[in-house]
């Protein structure tokens, strides 16, 4: 990282640090509920381990009728994770990075 | 970032739209072949398209500009999502950017086609009720996806919290209801869908900060589950230590002190040095970065020898007494 990033880094870090207590006056609490979470494998690893704060998007990026796991991150890398043929338990394959028409991984630019 | 795949020049092949930390949105067309190189999206004029904070790659510099505010006021706020979404169904992809500071929510308008479009390169607060939409504790990257099956999109999106320390109140994730008509949507006040995290744990049991979200049904039982990424922060639980064990940590407790003493003290060195170096430049300039580099460069060494040791100090106190951790992972939330 170069010079001239480290005081956007700055600013990131103690902006995340810094509970913002702006929101909405009628926030509530929904009804919905959901089982304890539990984390996604991708092939033996577990996905978006190690990544810059880590995006996922279900997309059927191989057209095969199956959701596929896209990651993106913080500096601009996606990878995708296909799922795997078995339709239980759902699985996903190992970490790829999404390449682009020139076989290249896609990287976004960011600061 | 988030993204978002739609065909957003209706070419027929689906594109890759998001925004990073830069502050505006990024699209990398797709084709037969593949995507392309992502590009930054341009309003009608050609501009740039942002909130207001952005970093200029020209300049080097971080800057807050005011004019695609509707008040014309230059503020922090940086886009650092967006998504394709037809506001008013003209039958052409508007915009809307989400800021990272205030979680607020904007729609640029789209006054061409899919084809050639023409945004406006003026943004409209996104209201819920009679407030401005607003995610608490920073956004992250907001979905539309049609949660209550009513046949609009709704709105999620996950907070950052506090992303660094082991306590401090963490992110959580939100849904938005659309109560509006075609063509006019109308979002609803936030209800919380994953409650803000407490941390505190002595292992990882959630997604703790930075939550980005997608919704989808994963298991295939016909209603939507949640799947987050984040950070997840614990601390592990420390066993009781001997008398021995104990008398080891203070030492090596104590020898830590005196290498991150060390450790400023080069810092604080180098810095004064380079600032010398580097007298009456613009901080922005590229010969300013060459001068820094030059003298950061000579104590490649030193530096290298102060972390390795600092490393190897933390890794021995680790082994007796647990430190923090912070580790992102993706998760499925499942619902009942």
């Amino acid at each position: 990282m170069n010079a001239a990033r480290l005081p956007l880094l700055a600013f990131v870090m103690i902006g995340c640090a810094i509970w913002s207590s702006h929101g909405l006056a009628d926030e509530t609490e929904s009804k919905i509920r959901f089982a304890a979470p539990v984390r996604i494998k991708a092939g033996d690893a577990y996905l978006g381990e190690g990544r810059y704060y880590p995006s996922p998007v279900l997309h059927d990026i191989d057209g095969d009728k199956r959701l596929d796991l896209v990651v993106g991150d913080l500096i601009g890398r996606v990878t995708v994770a296909q799922r795997s043929a078995a339709k239980s338990p759902v699985a996903f394959g190992a970490e790829q990075p999404l390449n682009d028409r020139d076989g290249q991984p896609l990287k976004f630019a960011n600061w | 970032m988030g993204s978002q795949f739609v065909d957003f020049n209706a070419d027929g092949h689906l594109d890759y739209l998001t925004a990073t930390f830069d502050g505006s949105p990024h699209i990398s067309y797709g084709s037969a072949k593949g995507f392309g190189e992502p590009e930054r999206l341009k309003d009608g004029d050609g501009q740039r398209i942002l909130i207001s904070s952005i970093w200029n790659y020209e300049s080097k510099k971080h800057e807050n500009l005011g004019r695609s505010m509707p008040d014309g006021s230059a503020r922090s706020e940086r886009c650092i999502s967006a998504l394709a979404f037809d506001w008013d169904d003209d039958g052409d992809y508007d915009l809307l950017l989400g800021s990272y500071e205030n979680g607020h929510l904007y729609r640029q308008m789209n006054n061409g086609t899919n084809a050639e479009p023409k945004f406006t390169g003026k943004n409209i607060p996104v209201m819920a009720g009679d407030t401005q939409w607003a995610l608490p504790a920073k956004m992250t990257a907001p979905r539309l996806v049609d949660w209550d099956s009513d046949g609009d999109l709704d709105l999620i999106a996950g907070s950052f919290g506090d992303s660094y320390g082991p306590t401090g109140k963490g992110g959580g994730v939100y849904l938005s209801r659309n109560t509006g008509k075609k063509g006019q949507p109308s979002f609803g006040a936030l209800e919380t869908l994953i409650a803000p995290s407490a941390k505190g744990g002595t292992e990882p049991t959630r997604p703790d900060a930075g939550l980005y979200v997608d919704a989808v049904d994963y298991d295939g039982d016909g209603d939507l589950d949640l799947v987050v990424g984040g950070y997840s922060m614990w601390t592990p639980e420390a066993r009781r230590l001997t008398d021995e064990e104990q008398a080891t940590v203070a030492r090596l407790k104590k020898k830590q002190q005196v290498a991150q003493k060390r450790y400023s003290d080069l810092i604080r060195k180098i810095n004064a040095e380079a600032n010398e170096a580097a007298k009456g430049l613009d901080r922005g300039s590229d010969e300013f970065r060459k001068k820094w580099s030059e003298v950061w460069k000579k104590y490649d060494e030193p530096m290298s020898a102060v972390r390795k040791e600092s490393q190897g100090l933390a890794k021995q106190i680790g082994e007796l007494v647990p430190a923090a951790q912070r580790k992102a992972f993706v998760w499925l939330y499942e619902r009942l």
